[in-house]
């Protein structure tokens, strides 16, 4: 049976499919527990409603986009993997970062289905379980404490929402710059000195999909201001991806 | 009184909503790092932990620091439930947290309220059932078309997911950001030219890249900050 095969089977189905109902069903239970809340502090019934129509309409056209985001991943991690990554705890460009991170650690030159073997999935599946967990460590540990903390003072919260949100954000952008940076840096270095120092030799086929990427990315970008459609954020990375994929695909067959 | 018997009402719900919460994430925590071992069992291949290791000492810290920023930011505007169930589901840039403040903006809650509170979990709990809803159509139909999706032709797809990714990104994040992206781009370039080697590290030199992007980015703010 080959790797993907396996990946893709039903025990596996089983496993993560398991754990995406747990946390369906832990949702269940925060929107009754907050809808019987709100109900008996008497809040208006019709806002909880407006809110939870208006919620499940926002999260299709994004949740279809990530879905493009399982499909782009099925082919190296299988399918369900992905599916319980993208439904609980991932996001898209986290999962597929790490995920190549880990690839690397286990030895095997990227995220491909062709060197993938059991011992580099399950190694990659740990990985990207613990790389993001944060979130969910100081929620169990602080979360009570910041949010009380939050409510003794909306003035001290406004100056701290506000002071991070100073270098706060502009240290994550670089960071995620460093982050692309380091990963193009190598595709360039890969075609420039791969087969021998300043050969131009090496692999372009990275180098050319990135830059299909990009300018598939500008397009979508382009389109969202140029017919204000802010819907099109939900399908930019997911779609971009896509079309570097297929143009990989066309692109390999020259090289 | 009425409003002293709401008040309760509400305390008394945020005190069950942390309860439920630290329950919920310390089950989603187990659940999520048995699954590698589970899964590596079926497989008959338990994870390399010395691999793993390595692979965490490179990318983990840059997601380390990024889950923290996230953590402060995003509880002062979804509440209690709403964060404990934002950060089990993920999804938050892309999804939750427009979400979240769009149905927040619809009904004129205000931050640090009950009203927000219970505004924010609604929210994120139903987008996040709808994702769970879709993905699981979208796998459902999936499945016919595994032979399509494993088929030779389609593999040089599937190989460059993340050459794919980078550029997609590349193109968001050095857009506005030229200054800090160019001189990172290009000493990055220059050090995977001159040290080929370092191909097969690419993951651990995130670390340099990051700090020579964040190092630049501080640069041109105290600049921006002197100047304005």
């Amino acid at each position: 049976m080959g790797i993907l095969s396996q990946l893709n089977s039903p025990v596996i189905f089983l496993i993560c499919g398991s754990i995406v109902l747990v946390v369906a069903l832990m949702c269940v239970v925060f929107a009754v527990r907050a809808y019987r809340a709100g109900k008996a502090i008497g809040m208006d019934v019709t806002k909880m409603k407006r809110t939870i129509v208006a919620s499940a309409t926002f999260a299709v056209l994004p949740s279809v986009g990530i879905l493009l985001g399982v499909i782009a991943l099925s082919g190296s991690l299988g399918t369900p993997w992905p599916w319980l990554r993208l439904s609980v705890i991932g996001a898209l460009h986290y999962e597929t970062q790490v995920a190549e991170a880990a690839a690397e650690a286990v030895g095997i030159s990227g995220l491909s289905a062709s060197q993938m073997t059991a011992k580099a999935f399950s190694t990659i599946a740990l990985l990207m379980s613990v790389c993001i967990i944060w979130g969910m460590v100081f929620s169990l540990f602080t979360c009570k404490r910041y949010t009380k903390k939050l409510g003794s003072g909306a003035a001290g919260q406004e100056k701290k929402k506000s002071a991070l949100a100073g270098f706060g954000d502009i240290a994550m952008t670089a960071m995620f710059i460093g982050l692309v940076s380091a990963y193009l840096g190598s595709y360039i270095g890969g075609f420039v000195s791969g087969e021998g120092l300043f050969r131009f030799a090496g692999s372009w086929l990275p180098l050319a999909v990135a830059l299909v990427g990009a300018a598939a990315m500008r397009l979508f970008l382009w389109a969202r201001e140029r017919f204000d459609a802010g819907w099109l954020d939900s399908f930019s990375i997911a779609g971009s991806m896509l079309i570097a994929m297929a143009s990989a695909i066309f692109l390999g067959r020259l090289g | 009184m009425n409003e002293e018997k709401n008040r309760q009402i509400y305390e008394k719900y945020l005190e069950a909503t942390h309860r439920l919460g630290r329950l919920s994430c310390a089950l989603t925590l187990v659940l999520l790092i048995a699954a590698p071992f589970v899964m590596g069992a079926y497989l008959g291949a338990m994870p390399d932990l010395g691999a793993f290791g390595k692979g965490f000492a490179s990318i983990g810290l840059v997601y380390f620091v990024s889950c923290v920023a996230e953590y402060l930011i995003y509880v002062p505007m979804l509440g209690a439930g709403g964060s404990y169930l934002a950060f089990i589901t993920g999804n938050l840039i892309n999804m939750k947290i427009p979400c979240a403040v769009n149905a927040r903006d619809i009904v004129g809650a205000k931050s640090g309220t009950a009203e927000n509170e219970i505004i924010a979990t609604l929210s994120i709990a139903t987008s996040s059932l709808v994702t769970i809803l879709v993905l699981a159509l979208g796998v459902l139909l999936l499945i016919p078309l595994q032979p399509v999706l494993q088929s030779p032709a389609l593999q040089p797809a599937f190989d460059n997911v993340v050459p794919a990714l980078f550029g997609a990104m590349a193109c968001k994040y050095y857009r506005h950001n030229g200054r800090v992206a160019c001189p990172t781009l290009l000493l990055m370039a220059a050090l995977f030219m001159l040290v080929p080697a370092l191909t097969g590290s690419t993951s651990f030199m995130i670390i340099p890249s990051g700090a020579a992007a964040i190092g630049l980015a501080y640069l041109f703010y105290r600049r921006d900050a002197a100047r304005a």
